[in-house]
């Protein structure tokens, strides 16, 4: 081996024993600060305020474990949900109640366990909920109708449409202008095989996947099961916001599970440092999804 | 107090799913994590807004101040965010030079036909403001 080699080697075992070093607490205050730093939310009003406590949460050592600093981004997001009602996407909220879990926990005593549990429950919550919505609440997500709809009409999904619904520029075109109903009066498109084939297929999976995390989360730890659930939601991360950019929810959702993720009967240090460095490279693995999009392989 | 974020995410849930229930709040918006379940979000919902002059009836473009009051009246058209945009309409000169008698606001969405999905527009809700 190379003295490079061995360098580099050394300093990815360093950088490893860091993040597998520090307490699960710490690791997912950090990965929110960076969430904060990378996806700043809210208006002007808001918005510099955030990254200003984000950036001074990571910049000064000791202070992202600070009381006020939280409180003031429960305030600052919680703020920004009031002002935009009812506008604000979905982890919008969630963050504010991130937020507001890790103030108590600060305040409250034993941090690290009550952040854990809020974790669990929100994470499954969120789930549980957006399964509802999918399976019970909306007629159009099973019948597919969502997923094409979206996929022909969501600029955010046009590369991942044509790639994979193997279309072409113009017959994309053709059928978004259809959709949006501004077409060709006379001549309805046929929604081509592959495209409706690949619409089942992500309805099908969504609903298993999340109602799957939401089953695990809510499952009590003392089920040996139930340490499948770090894997399930990393690999919905995966999955989901390769196709879905909504990065700023999938490392929200990253950082929260590796709140919880030392939590369970039976698991080893070595199992506990594993699904850890599986979050933070799946947090990393987001960051390059919103460079490295379907659109560049057309 | 140790899981009020978890009561707050619960509460906020099942009042947004309730909103859309009775008041057509958009699925996509509220916090009931109701996103990506329904193509009816609320900037797929269309508002549209008519002057009632004496004898005309005209479709009147919302101006770019009045954007986000729409926006807003659109995910969530409650009589109080439709009156008061039918307010701020109310306000933009007429090429009739008159003062509107009324001004209604309709919100639309599309719904699509699941097989072929051709889209056909539908009401959410419409309504009609009498300006004094």
């Amino acid at each position: 081996m190379t003295d490079a080699a061995a360098r580099v080697r050394a300093g990815l075992r360093r950088g490893v024993d860091a993040i597998t070093g520090m307490s699960a607490f710490d690791l997912a205050l950090r990965l929110t600060l960076v969430n904060l730093l990378l996806r700043p939310v809210g208006s002007w009003a808001v918005r510099p305020f955030t990254v200003a406590l984000a950036a001074l949460g990571l910049l000064a050592p000791g202070l992202f474990r600070a009381p006020f600093l939280w409180l003031g981004l429960t305030i600052l997001t919680g703020l920004r949900v009031v002002l935009d009602w009812p506008l604000p996407d979905n982890h919008a909220y969630l963050l504010f109640y991130w937020c507001l879990a890790v103030t108590i926990s600060l305040v409250m005593g034993d941090p690290g366990r009550l952040l854990a549990i809020n974790a669990r429950l929100l994470i499954g919550l969120v789930f549980a909920f957006s399964v509802l919505w999918k399976l019970v609440l909306s007629p159009d997500f099973m019948n597919g109708t969502f997923f094409t709809v979206t996929l022909l009409s969501d600029a955010r999904f046009e590369g991942f449409a044509r790639v994979a619904g193997g279309l072409s520029e113009e017959g994309y075109e053709a059928l978004r202008e259809f959709i949006r109903g501004t077409g060709d009066a006379y001549g309805a498109p046929e929604i081509p095989p592959r495209l409706l084939a690949l619409s089942t297929f992500l309805t099908y999976w969504t609903i298993a996947i999340e109602a799957a995390v939401a089953v695990l989360f809510f499952l009590p730890l003392r089920l040996a099961i139930s340490g499948l659930r770090d894997y399930l939601l990393i690999l919905f991360c995966l999955t989901t916001y390769g196709v879905a950019n909504v990065d700023g929810f999938g490392w929200l959702l990253l950082a929260m599970g590796v709140a919880q993720a030392w939590a369970g009967e039976g698991r080893g240090k070595k199992e506990k440092n594993r699904v850890r460095l599986f979050y933070v490279a799946a947090f990393l693995l987001i960051i390059f999804y919103g460079y490295y999009t379907f659109s560049r392989l057309l | 107090m140790r899981y009020l974020p978890v009561i707050l995410l619960t509460a906020l849930a099942l009042s947004q799913i309730y909103l859309a229930r009775t008041v057509s709040l958009s699925p996509w918006a509220g916090g009931g994590f109701g996103m990506f379940s329904t193509p009816d979000a609320p900037r797929n919902r269309a508002v549209r807004a008519y002057v009632l002059t004496p004898g005309v009836r005209r479709e009147v473009k919302i101006p770019d101040h009045l954007s986000d009051a729409a926006l807003r009246a659109g995910a969530m058209p409650t009589d109080a965010r439709l009156t008061a945009l039918a307010r701020g309409i109310a306000e933009i000169p007429t090429p009739e030079a008159v003062t509107p008698k009324a001004v209604v606001i309709e919100v639309w969405r599309a719904a699509y036909e699941p097989l072929s999905l051709a889209p056909s527009p539908r009401i959410v809700k419409s309504l009609e403001v009498l300006i004094d």
